[in-house]
Order: C-alpha cells, then sequence, then structure tokens
C-alpha cells in the first residue's frame, strides 16, 4: 500500500505539472516555476510563524501569495525598470529567496522547517500523514490537496483553453482581438504559483522543474496538436514516476532524485528516437 | 475619389521604447473604403504604427482613432495581420487550429465554436486556396502559406478594416498576386485594407494612399500626390543603394511594372 501512495502522491504532482508546464514550456518560461518554488519561502515562514502549523491552508496562502508577489515582482522588473525578462526573473527570486532563509536562520530555531526540505522534498515521508477519506478508504493527505488543486487547474485549463492558447501562440493578436494579455498571464501564474506550492511540499523544489519542463519538453517532440501535448505530457509524467519510484527502491536511493533522472534520461532517449524515424522516413520518402 | 470620410487618425503619437522613439509626434488622417500602404525603411516604426491603431501598445503620449472611436469600442470590425516572424511556428498546432483563432474573440472565448463558425473558418481557407492543407502542422508550411494562414484567419474575423503587417514578405509571384486578387476583390466590397509593404517598384500600382514613415511622419496622403522625389529621399534619404533604387523607380515612373 506504502507503494501505492508514494506513487499515487508523485503522479498527481506530476499531472499538475504537466497541466501548467506545457503553457510554460510553449511560452519559453520554464523557469518562471523554478523562480516561483523559490521565491514562496518567506511566505510560508510567515504564515508559518502566524498559525504554528506545517500543512494546513493558511501556509499553502502564505506561499501561494508570495509566489504571485514574485510573478509581479517579475514583471515589474521587466515592464517598468526595463530588465531583460531572465534577469528579472533572477533577481526578484533570489531576494525573496534570501529574505526566506534570513528569516528561517534568525527566527527558525523555533520552528521545523528547513530550506533542505524545500529543496529535495521528503515524498517517501506522504505515507506517514494518511487520513481516512470515507469508512476503510485512506490515503495521503498530501495526495488530497493534490487532488484539489488538480481539480482546480483542469477547471481553469478546459474553461480558459482558448485563452491560454491564443495569448501563448500569438499575445500581439490576442490583444488586438481585445483578449488581455495580462489577465491571462496572471490566470497561468496563480495556477503555476498553486501547483508549485503544494508540489515542492511533497516533492521539492528540483522536482518540480522536472516535472514542469521534462514531461512537456518531451510530449512536444511526439505531437502537433497542443491537446495531445497536454494529455501526453500528463501521461508521461506519471509514468516517469512509476519508473522512478521503483529505481529508487531497486538502489535504495531517493525518489525524487531518481525520477529526475528517468525524466531527463527519457528525453534524451525520444530525442534519439524521433530523430532516427524522421531519418528512415525521409529515406522512404526518397526512394 | 476620397470623399470618403476618416476612418484612421493618429494625433501626436509618439511610442518610446525604453529611451529610444519608434515613433515621434505622428500626425494624419485617412478616409476609408482604399487600399492605404505604409512605408519606411527597417525600424522606422511601421509595425509599430499598426500595434498603436489596434492597442497593442501604449502611446507615450498622443492617440489614434478608428472609425471616431476608441479602439476597444470597434474592435470587432477590424481584422489584425502581425508580422510572419513574431510568430513561433514551431507552435504544436494545425493550419485549422490558427484560422478557428479568428473566430474566438468573435464568438467569445467561452463559448464554443459552432456550425457558423466552421463554415466560416472554412471559407477562409478556401479564399486563399489552403483548404486542402487544414489539417498541416504550421511548421511544416512554406513562408508563402504560412502568410496564406495569416490571412484566412484575418478573413475569418469578418472585419471590415484589415492592418496586415508585411503580407508580402517572403512570398513568391503566384502568392503575391493571389493576395492583390484578393485585396482587389476585398476593396470592391468596401473594406478598407491598410498595408506595410517594402517594395517601391509596386507601390503605385498597389496603393491609393501612401503613409512614408520615418519614425516622424514624413508624408500622408492620395498616391499620386505623394509618391515623389522629395518625400521618397526624405524617408529613405542618406541610405546610398536604396538611393540608387529610388532614382530608378522614379526613373520607370512613367511605365510602371506589372500594372494589371
Ligand atoms: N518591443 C520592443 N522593445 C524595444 N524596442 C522595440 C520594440 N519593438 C520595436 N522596437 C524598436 O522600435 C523601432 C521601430 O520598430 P518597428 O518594429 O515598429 O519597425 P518597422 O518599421 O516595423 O521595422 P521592420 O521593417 O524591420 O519590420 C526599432 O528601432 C525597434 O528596434
Ligand atoms: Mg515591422
Amino acid at each position: 500500500m506504502n507503494d501505492f501512495y508514494v506513487i499515487l502522491t508523485a503522479s498527481l504532482v506530476a499531472i499538475n505539472c504537466a497541466l501548467m508546464g506545457s503553457f510554460l514550456v510553449m511560452r519559453k518560461m520554464v523557469m518562471i516555476g523554478d523562480a516561483i518554488s523559490h521565491a514562496v519561502l518567506p511566505g510560508i515562514f510567515i504564515a508559518y510563524m502566524v498559525s504554528g502549523v506545517t500543512t494546513n491552508l493558511v501556509v499553502l496562502a502564505g506561499a501561494a501569495l508570495s509566489g504571485i508577489l514574485a510573478t509581479v515582482l517579475i514583471e515589474w522588473f521587466t515592464k517598468k525598470v526595463r530588465l531583460q525578462n531572465d534577469a528579472s526573473i533572477g533577481i526578484s527570486y533570489t531576494l525573496l529567496f534570501a529574505l526566506g532563509v534570513i528569516l528561517i536562520s534568525r527566527y527558525g530555531q523555533k520552528v521545523d522547517l528547513d530550506q533542505e526540505c524545500v529543496l529535495y522534498g521528503d515524498i517517501e515521508l506522504t505515507v506517514l500523514n494518511i487520513r481516512e477519506i470515507f469508512s476503510g478508504f485512506y490515503l495521503p493527505s498530501q495526495s488530497v490537496v493534490l487532488m484539489a488543486v488538480l481539480a482546480i487547474l483542469l477547471l481553469a485549463v478546459i474553461l480558459g483553453y482558448k485563452g491560454l492558447l491564443l495569448t501563448t501562440f500569438d499575445p500581439a493578436f490576442a490583444a488586438s482581438a481585445g483578449v488581455s494579455i495580462g489577465v491571462w498571464h496572471y490566470v497561468l501564474m496563480s495556477g503555476v504559483s498553486l501547483t508549485t506550492v503544494v508540489s515542492f511540499d511533497s516533492v521539492g523544489a528540483i522536482l518540480v522543474i522536472s516535472f514542469l519542463a521534462g514531461p512537456p519538453a518531451i510530449a512536444y517532440l511526439l505531437t502537433e496538436r497542443l491537446k495531445t501535448l497536454l494529455f501526453l505530457a500528463s501521461g508521461i509524467g506519471v509514468i516517469c514516476s512509476i519508473l522512478g519510484y521503483y529505481l529508487a527502491k531497486a538502489w535504495d536511493a531517493s525518489v525524487a532524485g531518481s525520477i529526475s533522472i528517468v525524466i531527463g534520461v527519457s528525453f534524451v532517449l525520444v530525442f534519439f528516437a524521433v530523430q532516427l524515424a524522421k531519418r528512415k522516413q525521409s529515406v522512404i520518402s526518397l526512394e | 475619389m476620397s470623399k470618403e470620410p476618416t476612418l484612421i487618425e493618429a494625433h501626436n503619437l509618439t511610442v518610446v521604447y525604453g529611451r529610444k522613439p519608434a515613433l515621434w509626434n505622428v500626425d494624419f488622417e485617412i478616409p476609408g473604403k482604399q487600399v492605404i500602404g505604409i512605408m519606411g525603411p527597417n525600424g522606422s516604426g511601421k509595425s509599430t504604427l499598426l500595434k498603436s491603431i489596434m492597442g497593442v501598445v501604449e502611446p507615450t503620449s498622443g492617440f489614434t482613432k478608428v472609425y471616431d472611436q476608441d479602439i476597444d469600442d470597434v474592435r470587432d470590425r477590424i481584422s489584425y495581420v502581425p508580422q510572419r516572424q513574431d510568430i513561433d511556428w514551431d507552435f504544436p498546432a494545425s493550419v485549422w487550429d490558427v484560422v478557428s483563432m479568428g473566430r474566438f474573440a468573435q464568438r467569445g472565448l467561452f463559448k464554443r465554436l459552432n456550425k457558423e463558425d466552421q463554415d466560416i473558418i472554412a471559407q477562409s481557407l478556401d479564399k486563399v486556396g489552403m483548404l486542402s492543407f487544414s489539417k498541416r502542422q504550421i511548421s511544416q508550411l512554406s513562408g508563402g502559406q504560412q502568410q496564406r494562414v495569416f490571412l484566412a484567419r484575418a478573413l475569418a474575423q469578418q472585419g471590415e478594416l484589415f492592418l496586415m503587417d508585411e503580407p508580402f514578405a517572403g512570398v513568391d509571384i503566384s502568392t503575391e498576386e493571389m493576395i492583390i486578387d484578393l485585396l482587389k476583390e476585398m476593396k470592391e466590397e468596401g473594406k478598407t485594407l491598410v498595408i506595410v509593404h517594402h517594395d517601391l517598384h509596386t507601390a503605385q500600382s498597389y496603393f491609393d494612399w501612401l503613409v512614408l514613415l520615418n519614425t516622424r511622419l514624413v508624408a500622408s496622403g492620395p498616391v499620386s500626390e505623394v509618391f515623389n522625389d522629395k518625400t521618397l529621399s526624405d524617408t529613405y534619404g542618406g541610405k546610398l543603394t536604396t538611393m540608387s533604387k529610388i532614382t530608378q523607380v522614379l526613373e520607370n515612373k512613367e511605365f510602371p511594372i506589372r500594372h494589371k
């Protein structure tokens, strides 16, 4: 049962990240996910100091708020200070992350919260926090939160599909047709914040980035439709989670680390497989 | 010919990116129901002008109006065709997907496209000769085909005013002629076409009205009044290669090339 709990949690993170990551990859701004996952630290800490518990809605809200604060900062540096976008990302998140580190090292002795956990996560520990959903049916409480987020993201992606597609593919055209680039940017960024925040709690910031960038990038090699890409990226994320989990078991290694490696290796393998298939195809069409 | 009322106007329009002005104090009024050319060297603010008219770029000062109204009140009557290079053509979408975007805002972002929309999309594709390509992935299109797809998307919006950023860039003669025929047809239907263009040879035959731009407005008026030695050297002035080209064009002025 423990296997199932960990795989379920990882898969939910994978699907959430695939939904958001696909749009980030197409907008060429995946690293904003990295930025957000670091920038949430001060928000988590402050919410934690105020409420005194680690896993509750106050902490999630605090984290999500500082995630959104990070995207606002990035926008501000880019638009108003006219800094290059990647420099804006670099400055904003290191600023917030450093603020979080200082807060924790100054006041953190009283609380059980460390940066290590933020970066690497403790997916193995999800099994320690099992909740009875209804009589006789148990799930890790983290996966319950992840499911709620999945429901929100699905709603946003299904209802907002056209807006997200239009502003991602051709922002100038979208704006010319009266579709607000800003509104959809913040819809996406709120989704990314929410995803990152609930995910890195379970799997750590590094695996969140792997999940945001990897499966969508692999799916992008395999399909030519955005809708298919969303499904495929989710599926690939789940498969990588399962493989990664058993690999970690076999090697007695970190689950998050193993999944990251499986994602990275899969990308390289798929890339060469696709190149090979293309070459074969062009040989056939020459004949 | 132009007893038509003013359709597009700009007053004291200035757009500054960072510290560098892209448009400086541009002021004009243009009547509708004709083909309007916008010409000027690279970086002279042509794309910026279209984007300001569409409200995609905020003017630093001054304003523009279309149909004597704020752009937000008349968007659904205007189609905009961005410069082809502005888009990532490796995006996972088909020709049909891209053209259907022309219906998104018209139908409402949260409503399904219906049978009527499908028909409009198919007709638009047919008009540019791309219907048989509708399932094709957009990365597998030639430059000319990409341009046709963009045009089809604009047609699908069913506007009355079309702002097109370099629709002839990188297309071959047959596509250019196809587009020109289409534009003529649209003009006869009473549409207004604004076209950013680079080729001085064809300017006189394509356009009724010409806007010459070089960050500042050099000239705006009927082609017969505006296309001359002075305005062209004011627009392209200083650049040797362009200068000799202009001289050549002016020498050939009495024998317009490809006058259909
Ligand atoms: N988003 C932007 N940020 C900063 N500068 C910009 C931006 N867009 C355009 N510019 C600058 O503004 C000036 C005008 O650009 P614009 O694209 O309007 O010229 P153009 O006449 O359309 O040129 P081309 O013929 O090359 O398409 C150029 O110097 C350009 O470098
Ligand atoms: Mg341009």
